[in-house]
């Protein structure tokens, strides 16, 4: 193993060492190293030091009405109106989805397999107007090409 | 706290919150109240304040529970509200009055049960002269490189859910925790 401080690699690997979580086999080739440099047995025992003294750094128990006080705050939030209407329905959610599914389902094969009526509806109409459009020009050309009759002024067409 | 089994379950349990089962919440709750309050009081050093932060978080995690996804460990997602209101906090009120609320606290501090060995009241004094002295070197940390050391040394995170609580990279996280660690030994060194 290459010096973890001179070499900048795997240096975490001291760290760990010293609080005793590097497994076994990592372990056992820091604790070689260890044996013949210096430098890494000194900053070892200084982190062991560190860790110690962390370890006598007790905090305070939680307070006993941490929970009371917790759920208080809870209550006392402003639901939105959606959670207001939503909440009472919330444990059927997981049974609707799959209904919904269904319903999906079912609507969706009901369209695809409808003959598409409308469309030949709407092609239908559509042939009907041109029709109409086709006689109706017809009918003009024809009034145009009538002779006029005489005394009739140009104002009328 | 990392084992998978017991991600998986947390991460059942808050999903269960989601769907409106409250009891699912108060089992993380017993589960989770004592160490995020712990490590709220580490990083502000203030009992009052550390309560009232810890309530948030948990305020914060109930509020949040039908959006919640889960895409990271539960613990990881927990410590990150956690860190994110304890930074918050000490950028807002990092001031005198702080500094003079840990001296205070220091100096009248919370007696320290010891029941078994009865210890004599010098031990007692020595043991609290001790843990001021610890508390003001890891108060006297940067705060990412104090999450980061707490988050280590009292939680049992790995490097990288440390990264994922932080934001940062392992590598960063890694050299934060080198330069505290470089920071402590040098205060701490003649407790050793």
């Amino acid at each position: 193993m290459n010096c973890p401080i001179k070499t900048q690699k795997n240096k975490e690997w001291l760290l760990e060492y010293s609080a005793g979580r590097l497994d076994n086999e990592r372990a056992a080739r820091v604790a070689r190293h260890l044996a013949m440099c210096p430098e890494c047995a000194r900053f070892v025992e200084a982190q062991r030091g560190v860790w110690q003294a962390l370890s006598q750094w007790e905090p305070e128990p939680v307070s006993a009405d941490f929970d009371r006080r917790l759920y208080s705050r809870i209550e006392s939030q402003p639901a939105t109106w959606l959670d207001r209407l939503f909440r009472p329905l919330q444990p059927l959610w997981h049974a609707a989805i799959p209904v919904a599914a269904a319903c999906l389902l079912i609507v969706a094969s009901v369209v695809l397999h409808t003959p598409q009526a409308p469309q030949v509806t709407v092609e239908k109409i559509e042939a009907e107007q041109v029709e109409r459009t086709l006689d109706d020009m017809q009918m003009l050309r024809e009034l145009a090409l009538t002779p006029k009759p005489e005394g009739s002024t140009s104002k009328s067409m | 706290m990392g084992a998978s089994a017991a991600l998986d379950y947390d991460a059942e349990l808050m999903l269960r919150v989601k769907d409106g089962d409250e009891a699912s919440f108060g089992l993380l709750l017993d589960k989770y109240r004592a160490p995020v309050s712990h490590f709220l009081y580490r990083m502000v050093q203030d009992q009052a304040v550390s309560e009232e932060l810890a309530q948030e978080v948990f305020l914060r995690v109930y509020k949040s529970r039908e959006t919640y996804e889960p895409a990271a460990k539960f613990t990881t997602w927990l410590f990150r509200i956690a860190t994110h209101l304890a930074l918050n906090w000490l950028r807002d009120e990092k001031n005198e009055r702080a500094q003079e609320r840990l001296d205070q606290s220091t100096e009248d501090g919370p007696t320290r049960e010891v029941p078994d060995r009865a210890p004599s009241v010098e031990q007692e004094m020595v043991a609290e002269v001790k843990v001021a002295e610890v508390r003001r070197a890891v108060a006297a940390l940067p705060d990412k490189q104090r999450a980061a050391v707490l988050m280590q040394k009292y939680e049992e995170m790995e490097y990288s859910q440390i990264a994922k609580v932080l934001s940062c990279s392992e590598s960063a996280v890694k050299s934060l925790l080198f330069r505290a660690y470089e920071t402590l030994r040098v205060r701490l060194a003649h407790m050793a």
